[in-house]
């Protein structure tokens, strides 16, 4: 054997030429343009867990696109006391189930980790000023918080 | 081993583009380090040669057997990539007449080297950056050249007689 190096590291741009050269042939898949607040999270290693994740539509979806309503537990959020968290979680899924009822609920969820965002609700609105009405009628917002409002692409 | 099989696995799963990058990071300084040697150090043939031979390795991948190592199985696609090309260009794979080698003036044995391996017949080139460099067996070698095991043993001997006699 020689000793000669068996690696050598190529120009970091034939990567990036390369990944466009494969998606153009369908042998690679675009990583997807998730907002910003998605990789936050995963870089933070939130993860989805029980609670309103629970929540599943009962009813038939009206027409319209997806929005995720975003629950922001930032610096104004009071807490629940102590032992009181099933309350606001029934809080909660009495909103979602008045939108059920008129197909406008798709799913929820709690998001548990580093971070203020607390958790996220997916609803069907018939375009943005829809999904921010939608958004304003959450009661989260009674508990201090802020609420952000995204289109939602599978 | 078990992790380049789950990187394939990861992949084929869904054909991701983060699976995809995590092959090629770690498997590519390798087949760029092959693909140099065996362009004699053409950095853009190179390059075109490391593009090739992953978009027939992702075409191909489904057939990639677990019992060989993956690194050995991507430079296989790459040298015969090569080939391909070679005939393409209807370029002679071997040189019939070997060009006297030019003397190494770099201080460093290495640097010496290489430009001695870049001087070498196409084939014995192939033999002896596979064998001496890479590691492969002779059976490996003729497995992914279509030669036979004499012809490798050859091809070497060829290789290393023309680079003692270049080499200071």
């Amino acid at each position: 054997m020689t000793g000669l190096p068996r690696e050598t590291q190529p120009d970091p741009a034939l990567e990036e030429r390369l990944v466009s050269t494969l998606v153009a042939a369908g042998l690679v898949r675009r990583r997807r343009a998730w907002p910003v607040w998605v990789a936050a999270a995963a870089a933070a290693g939130i993860v989805l867990t029980a609670g309103v994740t629970m929540l599943r539509p009962k009813h038939r979806l009206a027409p319209g696109r997806s929005y995720a309503v975003l629950l922001f537990e930032d610096a104004t959020y009071r807490p629940a006391p102590a032992g009181h968290d099933a309350e606001r979680v029934a809080v909660l899924s009495r909103w979602a189930d008045s939108l059920d009822a008129v197909g406008k609920f798709e799913r929820a969820g709690r998001l548990t980790g580093p971070g203020p965002l607390g958790g996220l609700f997916i609803v069907r609105a018939t375009d943005d000023a829809d999904a921010a009405r939608i958004a304003a009628s959450c009661p989260f917002t009674q508990w201090g918080g802020h609420i952000e409002v995204k289109r939602f692409d599978e | 081993m078990t992790d380049d099989l789950a990187l394939v696995e990861r992949f084929l799963r869904g054909r991701g583009e983060d699976a995809f990058r995590a092959l090629y990071r770690a498997h590519t300084p390798a087949l760029y380090a092959l693909a140099l040697r065996l362009t004699g150090g053409d950095q853009g043939e190179a390059e075109d040669l490391v593009q090739e031979s992953w978009v027939r390795a992702l075409t191909a991948l489904h057939s990639f057997r677990a019992e060989s190592a993956l690194r050995s199985w991507l430079c296989g696609v790459l040298v015969n990539v090569r080939r391909g090309r070679l005939r393409a260009e209807w370029r002679i794979v071997d040189a019939p007449e070997v060009e006297p080698l030019a003397k190494g003036d770099g201080p460093d044995d290495a640097i010496d080297l290489e430009r001695a391996i870049a001087t070498l017949p196409e084939g014995a080139r192939d033999v002896y950056v596979l064998h001496d460099v890479h590691g492969y067996t002779h059976r490996e070698i003729a497995e992914l050249l279509g030669i036979v095991e004499g012809t490798s043993k050859s091809q070497l001997n060829r290789a290393r007689s023309l680079l003692r006699s270049a080499l200071p």
